[in-house]
């Protein structure tokens, strides 16, 4: 279901209401409600231990809830597999090694593409309908290294001798290759220089802007996240404890001293 | 002559190393894919082997049997995955152990049951009789050849689809991240059942290779699974190159042992294995072409 | 109900003695027999059962300890005319050296590749009599005269004695490895097996920790080879072949790996099983090459079915029916539930397998 047509529909892109869910004993989110409005970037934030990346693991069906819908487009997605969800649109990108450093570069793009309908592509936005598989793939691959130029250079390479902020480019463009309408991203700018972390956030907020994705961010940099954001959520203790537009939480000097660290 | 006497031993060593790389990779196949060692390969093969001489009985063809050998064997791969092996996968490691255990078990009782217990003898695809170069005997038959040949053509055939085609690519991706594959869309099961039927396939044509050197019983692949998983074991359970390079060391290391110490060296052979088990792990304690792993801290 | 203390756990020792006693006097010569299998078989299964679940260090070789603890009981009965006792100490003492060894040798090995070597191992040291048929006898063996003592009279039968003995030195290993693992020993064991760098860390010498199990190990399947000389009155390649040490193990999964009343339950299906199925196969008067093979097919789908009923085996099956009675007991917490948090319930997720530690398998 594209975004235009959820938009339509009059719901966000993606909603989860009073989602419960944990690990074994352990109950990391206690009934969590967030709205991410469509082609805009919601961040998540708050201390570790939260619950910010079982609300995103939640979503992408890594771990089935145990309560509480997962709605995509109006449409209750709770507790499919992975492969679905990523073919009903929405793209994970996990926190940490998202890179598999054992292919090469173009090997981890072509994974991003493992979703489409076999003998089609996924059809982007506004195009003419169907073309052939290969053709699709190939212009998808090119469209990619269009504008990761780094990874272009490096294609044949292991995706082991790529610089951290390289990873992240492959990582974000991989999710990209399987036409996602939502895309989680699990702290993108972990372990990066301050210079890369900002290249990735730009990168974000282009994203947002001119393909129309909706992005939920999880970030501990609370800080640089709320800059990009239009709407922020705050989790502590598996519940939210804030949810409003980024500048009012950003304002909100009190509540960033209490749960978001500055 | 005594470079005559080493160039056979040397060929008919590389011929049985090539069965036990087979056994090895299959193993490794296995192990990359699901982390488990499935220690009903040689079972399995043993069962794909007998369904290939009831086949050659009734139809006369040898080559109609090696064929279901092989088709046998994905079928059992697949099944014994889908059935008996996927339950155990969220549970401690070594159910699965036992569940191979198990599985072996039960599969030499059925072979009993279904084809009975004697000995039986299998054919071979090609004459067993000695080539000669002039007239110095090389130690290797036409089958022999074949059965280099076969198994290397298999091998070669099965990189070439991994790294080529687009299944090959989802299940190297499966195998190193399951996590990102299935995130990617990836259907992670399905590439742990293919797995195991191409597992079964490499058991299959192992089977049909060795049998007619060491006849067909139930318990006829029990030493080849052995001497099979320690080649694996001396490669590195996560080298396809690894279980092909150590197949063919123990192989030729085994055939010196049996050719220049005689009937002695024959009871020798598995005291020799274990010693050169014991050598390359103390070297290198996750076998040859291991990737050296990252300590912590 | 726990084996906290050592008064507790004698005390269930002397139960255990009494019932034994009790059925060796009212069962016939064929289930003294089988009590004696069992309780060697118990000897041998709950080292391993010590090895591979509380020190994580799998051995499928364990069949070479109890053949080299045998055939040293058969050497000194034969050669030097050695009382029983003795010899089954010496024997202990013989296989501990021999645990030493390969404990030492197999110290960086983890996972498969302690497997591997362990497998070898049990392969290869049977064939040592092959290869030295003057000393070991060949493939005949050695024959172990064993007789009931004097006091008990001469009518004593013979097989309600063996039962008597296995079961003494059955109980004492029971007792002597429960006191272990409870001790600083145990408790090393199981943070080596959990986590080798966090116990490094801890001050805990990992390897001598790993090769102590070992040596304990090898030392009970030692005895457990000398009981099985005087019982079966024979040692001989065949009756220590791969397929003994596998069924140790498979004894000691099934009956709930690290647990010592698992092994007894192992022991007994191993023992029980085979037979009772082979009763019921030759009762029906099946033909001899399908009702032989019967017993065998039967086997292994017991094995299959049982782990997948139990996967923790046969002492977790009775600890959760316990539970579902008396109520959840915090102490009776298994590691196991405390791992398997981090995984996805999904059937199909084989990401728990990328995340585990690498497992024995």
């Amino acid at each position: 279901m594209s975004s235009a047509a959820a938009e339509h529909n009059g719901s966000p892109a993606l909603a989860v209401e009073g989602l419960v869910a944990g690990y074994g004993g352990v109950v990391a989110l206690d009934g969590v409600s967030i709205s991410a409005g469509t082609a805009a970037i919601t961040a998540v934030l708050g201390a570790n231990g939260a619950g910010k990346t079982t609300l995103l693991r939640a979503v992408s069906g890594m771990i089935r809830p145990r309560r509480g819908r997962v709605l995509l487009g109006g449409t209750d997605l709770a507790g499919r597999s992975p492969e679905q969800m990523v073919r009903a649109g929405v793209a994970h990108v996990p926190e940490g090694q998202g890179v598999i450093p054992e292919l090469t570069v173009e090997e981890n793009l072509r994974i991003g593409m493992m979703s489409w309908p076999s003998g089609r592509g996924r059809a982007p936005a506004g195009s003419a309908g169907p073309r052939s598989s290969r053709a699709e793939r190939a212009a998808a691959l090119d469209e990619a290294y269009g504008r990761f130029r780094p990874l272009a250079d490096r294609r044949r390479k292991l995706a082991a001798t790529l610089s951290g902020g390289e990873r992240q480019m492959l990582v974000i463009a991989r999710a990209l290759l399987s036409r996602p309408h939502v895309l989680l991203l699990d702290e993108p700018s972990l372990g990066l220089a301050p210079r890369i972390m900002a290249q990735v956030m730009d990168l974000v907020v282009r994203l947002s802007r001119e393909q129309g994705l909706t992005i939920v961010l999880v970030e501990q940099n609370a800080r640089s996240a709320l800059a990009i954001a239009d709407h922020g959520v705050v989790l502590n203790l598996g519940r939210v404890v804030a949810s409003a537009d980024a500048q009012t939480l950003a304002a909100d000097i009190a509540l960033r001293h209490h749960y978001l660290g500055f | 002559m005594p470079v005559v006497e080493f160039l056979q031993f040397t060929l008919s060593g590389v011929v049985f190393g090539m069965i036990y790389a087979a056994i090895a990779l299959s193993l490794v196949l296995i192990w990359r894919g699901t982390r488990l060692l499935n220690y009903a390969q040689g079972g399995m093969a043993m069962f794909t082997t007998y369904v290939a001489i009831e086949v050659i009985y009734h139809t006369g063809s040898y080559w109609a049997g090696f064929v279901v050998a092989l088709a046998a064997g994905v079928v059992l791969g697949a099944v014994c995955q889908l059935t008996v092996i996927r339950p155990t996968m969220n549970k401690p490691p070594l159910n699965a152990v036992i569940v191979t255990i198990g599985l072996l078990i039960l599969l030499e009782g059925l072979a009993g049951i279904f084809f009975g217990g004697q000995y039986r003898s299998f054919p071979a695809a090609f004459s067993i009789t000695g080539l000669k170069v002039g007239t110095t005997p090389l130690g290797v038959s036409r089958f022999d050849v074949f059965v280099v040949a076969a198994v290397l053509v298999t091998t070669l055939a099965l990189a070439a689809a991994f790294r080529y085609t687009s299944v090959g690519l989802r299940m190297r991706a499966s195998a190193f991240n399951a996590t990102i594959a299935r995130l990617s869309g990836i259907r992670v099961a399905r590439m742990l059942t293919i797995g195991w039927a191409l597992a079964g396939l490499l058991g299959a044509l192992a089977g049909v290779l060795v049998s007619p050197s060491t006849f067909l019983y139930p318990n006829s692949m029990d030493a080849i699974f052995v001497f099979g998983f320690t080649a694996a074991v001396i490669g590195g359970l996560d080298s396809p190159v690894g279980a092909v390079v150590g197949g063919l060391l123990l192989g030729i290391a085994l055939s010196y042992v049996a050719g220049y110490l005689g009937s002695k060296g024959s009871e020798l052979t598995s005291l020799v294995a274990l010693g050169i088990l014991v050598v390359v792990l103390m070297i290198r304690p996750d076998g040859l072409f291991s990737a050296t792993k990252v300590r912590r801290v | 109900m726990t084996m906290g203390t050592l008064p507790r756990r004698l005390g269930v020792a002397v139960v255990m003695a009494v019932i034994v006693w009790f059925l060796s006097v009212k069962l016939n010569t064929f289930r003294d027999y089988q009590i004696a299998e069992v309780a060697t078989e118990v000897t041998a299964v709950a080292g391993l059962t010590v090895l591979t679940g509380l020190s994580g260090q799998i051995s499928l070789g364990n069949g070479a300890f109890m053949a080299i603890g045998g055939y040293t009981t058969a050497l000194l009965l034969m050669h030097l005319n050695w009382p029983f006792f003795a010899a089954l100490v010496a024997s202990g003492a013989v296989a501990v050296a021999a645990g030493a060894i390969v404990g030492v040798a197999a110290a960086r090995l983890r996972g498969p590749y302690l497997a591997g070597a362990t497998l070898m191992l049990g392969v290869a040291l049977p064939s040592v009599a092959y290869a030295w048929p003057g000393v070991f006898g060949g493939d005949q063996g050695l024959n172990v005269a064993f007789t009931t003592p004097a006091f008990l009279g001469a009518t004593f039968p013979l097989t309600r004695w063996q039962a008597w003995v296995s079961t003494a030195v059955a109980l004492v290993t029971l007792v002597l490895l429960a006191n272990l693992c409870y001790s600083r020993i145990g408790r090393n064991w199981r943070a080596v097996r959990d986590d080798e760098v966090a116990a490094a860390l801890d001050g805990v010498n990992v390897a001598v920790t790993r090769i102590l199990a070992f040596v304990v190990s090898a030392g009970c399947a030692g005895l457990a080879g000398s009981l099985l000389a005087i019982v079966t009155s024979l040692v001989a390649p065949g009756a220590f072949t791969i397929t003994l040490s596998i069924s140790l193990l498979t004894a000691a999964v099934i009956g709930g790996l690290g647990s010592l009343p698992g092994a007894l339950w192992g022991s007994l299906v191993i023992v029980l099983v085979p037979t009772y199925v082979t009763d019921v196969a030759t009762s029906h008067g099946l033909s001899s090459s399908v009702g032989s093979n019967i017993p065998i097919a039967a086997y292994g789908v017991v094995l299959i079915l049982v782990m997948l009923i139990f996967p923790q085996g046969i002492q977790g099956g009775l600890r959760r029916l316990l539970t579902a009675f008396t109520g959840p007991d915090p102490k009776t917490r298994t590691r196991h539930d405390a791992s398997a948090a981090h995984v996805t319930p999904s059937a199909d997720d084989a990401s728990a397998s990328q995340h585990e530690k690498e497992g024995t398998s």
